[in-house]
């Protein structure tokens, strides 16, 4: 086992080698120049050349790879062409509101969801199981940022319950913190709720066939520990992989959120550097995530051990 | 240590909370803080490093000049307290005004101003032409300056307060002498504000407090000149992505002042009563089309005034603002500037001609090769604008292409002199002030000297000797008959063409009071929330 989790950390080195090659020439062969948009709509391409210059833009690829490889082994993401600013500080500064909302995410749209799932199954077939499956698919189906933009309308613009954008550190307080994240949070969420609500539905479904449901209500089990204690315990490893699985869509979709409702997250750092070819701010950026979902696969791996102790990794 | 889910949560709490305490300092009230969305973030922090407006827009918070021009595009001192010209017109001498301080509480010195000088006329086109002229800039005591002169030069002092970017901001001698190819890392000026670092968040918000050593003149504002009195405590520009979220916010009272709202909505927000909608740049913008001199067919002049006759102004207009806040215009340097003029525009006169120019390009031998328009689709103009005219190429007989791309990889492939087949390109569009355009020497798009001219190299000596001949014009009359000749010319062998002149408004809360409108700057001194 030990040595198992010795080669997949090491396996990690090499995935994020390969990233890194991969993202480092995507980036310096597609089109864009960031010298060019330093300077600005009026420069001359002389004064251009001098920035390329000056920035080591101009040195041969296999020059600039090497020195940027360098300078990550040694544990430095470069600093932003623009801004002058450490990556590290930038995705530090930038960690906070991404991770609020990916959480609180995760949270409301887990719960939402989970209850969704359960009461269809429990209702199957009724008006109610229907209602909440055309909700689900409406929410899978509908753009983030069209339902963004239809809460923004209506609770912001109209009620003026919520703030329209921006956001507001913990550190000022829960329920400021809460304010700027309740509409961003139910937009993001709509989709996973979905995904989430269906998936739960099918599997009680199936788990509520079982013999021990059948005993659990002849032996006159309430519905409440029926459905909680019996059935969604053993509909819970489906649920949870589709959770895991998604997490990827989490993460594309906070990059969408963070546009509509001006949350200065990391997806709106990658945005802005990609528009300005901000190269060592997509670069690390790129670099880190990949290291995180490389070691969030890892961990995912070795839970299953936990889960099922009849998973054994050679 | 025994675990439980509370001090888990607690634990993670504490962990979300860190990165951010520095956000609990006390922050000046609402009411003294103005929250502004320009039209572009602040990628960069050096006003002379780029010639982006937005740096343009921060240097004229943290820095200051020795001359502005009022709100009549007339010079005036700002830092200077004297000045004069000798007999000969060689030596300018300037004096500073008392009083004068950096905001970390240094003495601005003549020495200060001499080597700011000197970065900025290694880096702008209006100060590389100035400097050509300049013998010696001698320093002759803290206060005292001079620049001499090898030869008359009637455009120092406009030079000097140029409005367009970039502008002449003096900086500390020690960041004025870094490498004019390199930024400069200190944002740190004697300008009515300081640049907040700490609160401000690259990419997020940028943040600015009164600077309270700043000694503003006596006189009332005017332009930029005159006295910068700052009545907030803070002025922040957020950088809101999304339009119609900065849209939203305005009308929600989250931002106070909203500087380019999307222009196909204005009708909606001008029905808000909360909100004041308003041109403040009264020369506007021109939409302009640069034409690759150096490729066929746009190397031949008959191609080139095809375009004249090509383009229908009122139809790109219409299709980007709407049926308001635009017209029509055919003069080489803009119209409502001082330089405006209607010599050789009859192709304008004459509207779209598309059987003239179909005719024009086969005298221009036009081959059937793809002519390239880069179409830069997260731009206002140059998304919309190519699709147009790339239709009308067609209908003249032209196999338009379009190459689609953003902005940034417009700007890019732009900067390509190789032919179009090989990653060049025969036509880009962008935009520029009408003020701007009016200045044949400051504006780098009107030189046409070949490979060192601005994208689409044209070359044409006449125009050469013609803006130099304007430069050393020493009159406004005697300029502005320059500018008629240079206008005949530029339209004879077509330096490039007109997409239309459009005036953007900007909107803001209606307590929000006392903004002066300019081309170029939007000034946040004097504005006050009430």
């Amino acid at each position: 086992m030990f040595a198992y989790i010795l080669r997949r950390i090491a396996s990690t080195f090499v995935v994020m080698a390969t990233v890194g090659i991969f993202v480092f020439l995507l980036l310096h062969l597609s089109p864009g120049d960031p010298a060019a948009i330093i300077a600005g709509d009026n420069a001359t391409s002389e004064q251009i050349d001098g920035i390329r210059k000056k920035l080591g833009l101009d040195d041969p690829l296999p020059v600039q790879f090497v020195r940027w490889a360098g300078d990550v082994l040694r544990g430095d993401l470069g600093v932003s062409i623009f801004s002058n600013e450490p990556v590290f500080k930038l995705v530090g500064q930038r960690l906070q509101p991404t991770v609020s909302l990916a959480l609180l995410t995760l949270c409301v749209a887990v719960t939402l969801a989970v209850s969704f799932g359960v009461i269809a199954a429990w209702k199957a077939g009724t008006f109610v199981d229907r209602l909440l499956m055309v909700v689900s698919v409406v929410g899978f189906s509908a753009p983030v940022f069209v339902v963004g933009y239809l809460l923004i309308y209506v609770f912001a613009i109209n009620l003026r319950w919520l703030p329209v954008q921006g956001y507001t550190p913990i550190s000022e307080g829960i329920l400021p913190w809460l304010r700027n994240l309740v509409l961003p949070a139910t937009a993001l969420g709509l989709a996973y709720v979905a995904l989430i609500a269906r998936i739960t539905r099918a599997t009680m479904l199936e788990v509520l066939e079982e013999d021990y449901i059948r005993t659990a209500v002849s032996k006159g089990v309430s519905t409440r520990t029926l459905l909680l204690k019996h059935a969604l315990r053993n509909a819970g490893v489906p649920i949870v992989t589709v959770i895991g699985i998604g997490v990827a869509l989490l993460i594309s979709g906070v990059v969408i959120t963070e546009t509509v409702f001006n949350i200065p997250g990391i997806g709106r750092l990658v945005v802005d550097a990609i528009s300005k070819r901000d190269y060592p701010i997509i670069q690390g950026v790129i670099l880190i995530f990949s290291g995180v979902y490389v070691l969030i696969n890892l961990s995912v791996d070795l839970i299953y051990t936990l889960l099922d102790p009849r998973i054994r990794y050679q | 240590m025994h675990s439980t889910r509370r001090t888990f949560l607690g634990g993670a709490a504490g962990l979300i909370a860190a990165p951010n305490l520095s956000f609990a300092q006390t922050a000046p009230t609402r009411a003294r803080t103005l929250r502004a969305v320009m039209h572009s973030d602040l990628r960069v922090f050096d006003p002379i490093w780029t010639t982006a407006n937005i740096t343009g827009y921060h240097g004229a918070m943290i820095y200051d000049t020795l001359f502005a021009v009022d709100e009549n595009f007339a010079p005036q001192p700002q830092m200077v307290s004297k000045w004069g010209v000798s007999d000969d017109k060689l030596t300018y001498t300037f004096e500073l005004r008392d009083g004068l301080a950096f905001s970390d509480g240094e003495a601005v010195t003549a020495a200060d101003c001499v080597a700011s000088i000197r970065r900025w006329s290694a880096r702008d086109g209006f100060g590389q032409h100035l400097f050509r002229r300049v013998a010696d800039t001698p320093v002759v005591d803290a206060k005292t300056f001079k620049i001499v002169l090898k030869e008359p030069y009637g455009l120092v002092i406009p030079a000097l307060s140029k409005l367009d970017p970039s502008l002449c901001f003096i900086m500390k001698k020690k960041d004025a002498e870094t490498d004019p190819n390199t930024q400069v890392r200190d944002a740190l000026g004697s300008g009515p504000f300081t640049m907040n670092r700490d609160e401000t968040r690259a990419g997020n918000r940028y943040v600015y407090d009164r600077n309270p050593r700043y000694n503003p003149r006596a006189e009332a504002p005017s332009g930029l000149a005159g006295g910068k009195v700052v009545k907030l405590d803070r002025v922040i520009f957020e950088n809101i992505a999304d339009q119609a979220t900065a849209l939203s916010a305005l009308q929600n009272g989250e931002i106070d002042f909203y500087e380019v709202p999307p222009q196909d909505l204005l009708d909606t927000i001008e029905s808000d009563p909360n909100i004041t909608v308003q041109g403040l740049n009264k020369t506007g913008h021109m939409g302009w089309m640069r034409l690759n001199h150096l490729h066929h067919p746009f190397d031949k002049v008959e191609a080139r005034r095809a375009m004249l006759h090509l383009i229908k102004q009122s139809d790109i207009m219409k299709a980007v603002f709407g049926e308001k806040r635009w017209k029509e215009c055919g003069a080489f340097f803009a119209c409502g500037t001082d330089m405006e003029n209607d010599v050789s525009t009859e192709w304008l006169k004459e509207g779209q001609n598309i059987a003239k120019a179909r005719d024009l390009f086969k005298a221009a031998g036009y081959d059937g090769r793809p002519v390239v328009l880069l179409q830069a689709t997260d731009h206002y103009l140059a998304n919309p604008a190519p699709l147009l005219i790339a239709q009308w190429l067609r209908q003249a007989g032209v196999n338009a292409e379009v190459a689609a791309s953003d902005w940034g990889g417009t700007v890019t492939r732009r900067s390509n002199r190789k032919p179009p087949a090989e990653g060049g390109w025969n036509i880009f569009i962008t935009a520029a002030t009408g003020y701007g355009f009016s200045n044949p020497v400051a504006a780098s798009g009107h030189a046409a000297t070949g490979e060192k001219a601005w994208f689409g190299w044209p070359e044409n000596a006449k125009q050469e000797q013609l803006r130099d001949q304007w430069a050393l014009a020493p009159t406004l009359a005697e300029r502005q008959k320059v500018a008629r000749d240079l206008q005949a010319n530029a339209w004879d062998y077509v330096h490039h063409a007109y997409l239309g002149q459009f005036f953007r408004a900007s909107a803001w809360r209606k307590n929000v009071r006392g903004i002066i409108g300019m081309p170029e700057i939007v000034p946040f001194w004097n504005i006050e929330k009430v």
